[in-house]
């Protein structure tokens, strides 16, 4: 027991509170926020068959988080008919990219090849992305698995980015940055974005400043973006834990706050 | 009873969570096997997807020659190895620490600091005639929190306060951005959690 | 003379990267893909130089006998999923992807999950209102958290609303003013970088 120190009671904590809540079943109402429903809006009025290419930049450790936003846009562009290229731009993304757009497609009949294609990775980002704006095929010459470009119908009408509609950048860290600023400001990209919630604050200069159209951030983000597509992935089941871990953090800081300035005023003479 | 992976993938992420008691050897077993498999996937990834697509294919299968200069420079890089021919790394270093710089020039004046500034300018009276306070505040932030990053003068009078006020801008962005972090750790341990007790466990809802 | 060598040819390929920003001639395009394909093959080398330095440390420090049976361990990771591609692809449902979802990404994501942890800690140990500022930052953390909870809108009806003001103007306009400094500054190092005066990439020798 001498070896139990204050921190292991705050993760002791933390590990009851959050072990508890998810013994029940209870989902919250969550309102739709406008920013996710931007993003929603403009995969949904998109004419069916746009092509959209969608770009795993995350890596494993962010997967919990990422892996439920990532699950329902792919789900909403399937369900609406439209065309998706998959590419990877952290090693780690490629796999994970991989796994879910195989999952998603076949939840909606549809056919590698024809409907989607995954190309893989390819490292150094921005060189990556420089390299699609003048030319997708000599960037993939083959797809993850390496079968050639041209072998696929979907591909076949797809040049650079003046073929497809828009990027939507599933990340956990800033490579949506280069997106925006490599590929949007040099070949015009439509940059759409699904994050972590981490990264929230980093990307609002870019929404205000339209260099980004819209994004869908966190677990939130994912439930949210679940309740307008109707369809269950990870997101919403977590929002009770989520509000139960937000309230014994601030009761941790209120609690800290209230113990510092009691200390402070006994030590204060007279 | 849960399939093997399961087990397997619940029994690390248990040995990893075990470092919040302390360091101990399950722990950094776990870790030991985590670094070695990361960078033997990172290795296979990168051969498949680009040294094979990108170079060895093209180079020995389509007969695309230019490719031996990249081949070239990219095998100076092992020079690192020995001291004699250490040197020979930088010259594959300088070909894409140099392009990285070209192209960073025109993006970082367009993308970071001419977009960011334009949008920064806009109307500061709506067309009732009342002010538009976010469009102030955002400018005054802008401004002020500017200030406090130039350090070529010292923070005194003037210049002073604004860099006050815009410490106070910072310190809101701070904790914004704490808050969305504690939300994104908290949701990334909520689905470890959700692992270890719907799939490993078999409780909960 | 090395080093000559190599700022020689960071200024001409910097030069050449930048201008052909600024040109549309199939030439220049013709240009830009080759030195764009050439960096990502340079870049992949470099990643295989970081593999095989780990493996040479690992092994020397196994002969030395310093942690034997962690590095053993890396060791057999390291080795054991390029045999693992090799033999059986990197296919779904292949030994590789199997090795990836099931000791890899779970790994990896209970790291991550350890922060959880040690953000609560720190909010009880750290995370004090000392002066303004500190106030400041800890009243606008505690209005994002309870924001983004079902009870925000409890305890103050317009908390979302509040929230998102905050991190849309106040916020974002701080973000703003670090995004245009870091632009500056990287447009700045840049040019020195090309043009030579920037030479802390060279390291160090002669």
């Amino acid at each position: 027991m001498k070896n139990i120190e204050t921190r292991h009671w705050t993760f002791l904590g933390l590990f009851v509170c959050i072990g508890l809540v998810m013994l029940i079943d209870v989902k919250l109402d969550i309102p739709v926020s406008a920013q996710t429903r931007k993003m929603y809006d403009f995969i949904d009025t998109l004419p069916a068959g746009s092509v959209l290419m969608v770009s795993f930049d995350h890596e494993a450790s962010s997967l919990p988080e990422i892996r439920p936003i990532g699950l329902a846009i792919l789900r909403h562009t399937f369900s609406k008919g439209h065309r998706l290229i998959g590419v990877a731009l952290l090693a780690e993304g490629t796999v994970i990219g991989y796994r879910l757009m195989l999952k998603t497609a076949a939840e909606y009949g549809r056919e590698y090849g024809k409907d989607y294609v995954y190309l893989g990775f390819k490292p150094q980002y921005i060189a990556a992305i420089l390299s699609m704006g003048e030319s997708i095929p000599r960037t993939f010459p083959r797809d993850y698995l390496g079968r050639p470009y041209e072998q696929f119908a979907l591909l076949r009408e797809v040049d650079n980015y003046d073929d497809i509609t828009a990027v939507i950048s599933i990340t956990d860290g800033s490579l949506t940055t280069h997106w925006m600023e490599y590929g949007g400001a040099r070949y015009g990209v439509r940059v759409l974005s699904g994050m972590t919630a981490a990264m929230v604050t980093t990307f609002d200069p870019y929404v205000a400043s339209g260099q980004m159209h819209s994004l869908v951030a966190g677990l939130r983000g994912a439930a949210e973006y679940e309740r307008l597509i109707n369809r269950e992935g990870g997101g919403e089941r977590g929002m009770l834990a989520q509000t139960t871990a937000h309230l014994y953090v601030i009761g941790l800081v209120l609690l800290g706050n209230v113990i510092y300035f009691r200390s402070r005023r006994k030590r204060k003479p007279g | 009873m849960s399939d093997p992976a399961t087990i397997i993938a619940g029994l690390l992420t248990l040995a990893i969570l075990s470092f919040l008691y302390r360091d101990n050897p399950i722990y950094k077993m776990a870790e030991s096997l985590l670094i070695g498999v990361s960078i033997g996937y990172t290795l296979v990834i990168v051969w498949t997807s680009t040294l094979m697509d990108l170079l060895f294919k093209p180079l020995f299968s389509d007969g695309q020659y230019a490719l031996v200069l990249p081949l070239v420079l990219g095998l100076l890089m092992f020079g690192r190895f020995l001291a004699k021919t250490s040197s020979l790394s930088r010259i594959p270093i300088a070909v894409m620490i140099g392009s990285g710089a070209g192209v960073a020039i025109p993006v970082m004046l367009e993308a970071r600091t001419l977009k960011q500034m334009s949008a920064t300018v806009t109307p500061l009276i709506t067309e009732s005639g009342f002010p538009d306070v976010s469009a102030i505040v955002v400018i005054v932030g802008v401004l002020t929190t500017l200030s406090y990053f130039y350090f070529s003068r010292e923070h005194k009078g003037a210049l002073g306060t604004s860099a006050k006020i815009g410490t106070y801008f910072l310190m809101i962005f701070f904790g914004a951005t704490f808050g969305y972090t504690v939300m994104s750790r908290m949701s990334t341990f909520i689905g470890r959690m959700e692992f270890l007790m719907t799939e490993f466990l078999h409780l909960g809802g | 003379m090395d080093r000559k060598v190599a700022l020689g040819v960071c200024f001409i390929f910097g030069l050449v990267m930048f201008a052909q920003y600024f040109s549309q001639h199939p030439a220049a395009r013709s240009v830009n893909q080759a030195i764009l394909e050439y960096w990502q093959i340079i870049f992949a080398f470099t990643l295989l130089v970081g593999v095989v330095s780990v493996f040479k440390n690992n092994v020397v420090q196994i002969r030395r006998g310093q942690d034997r049976s962690y590095r053993l361990i890396t060791l057999a990771g390291l080795v054991a999923m390029p045999f693992l591609a090799l033999i059986w692809g990197i296919k779904a449902d292949t030994p590789f992807m199997w090795t990836f979802e099931n000791i890899q990404a779970p790994m990896q994501s209970t790291v991550f999950a350890l922060l959880a942890f040690f953000v609560a800690s720190a909010s009880f140990r750290g995370f004090r209102a000392r002066s303004v500022p500190a106030a400041i930052l800890l009243l606008s953390a505690l209005i994002i958290l309870l924001s983004r909870s079902a009870v925000g809108t409890f305890i103050f009806p317009q908390m979302t609303e509040v929230a998102d003001w905050i991190r849309h103007y106040p916020s974002m306009s701080a973000r703003r003013a670090i995004l245009i400094g870091i632009g500056l500054g990287s447009l700045t190092t840049s040019m020195r970088v090309i043009l030579g005066i920037e030479r802390t990439w060279l390291g160090g020798g002669k």
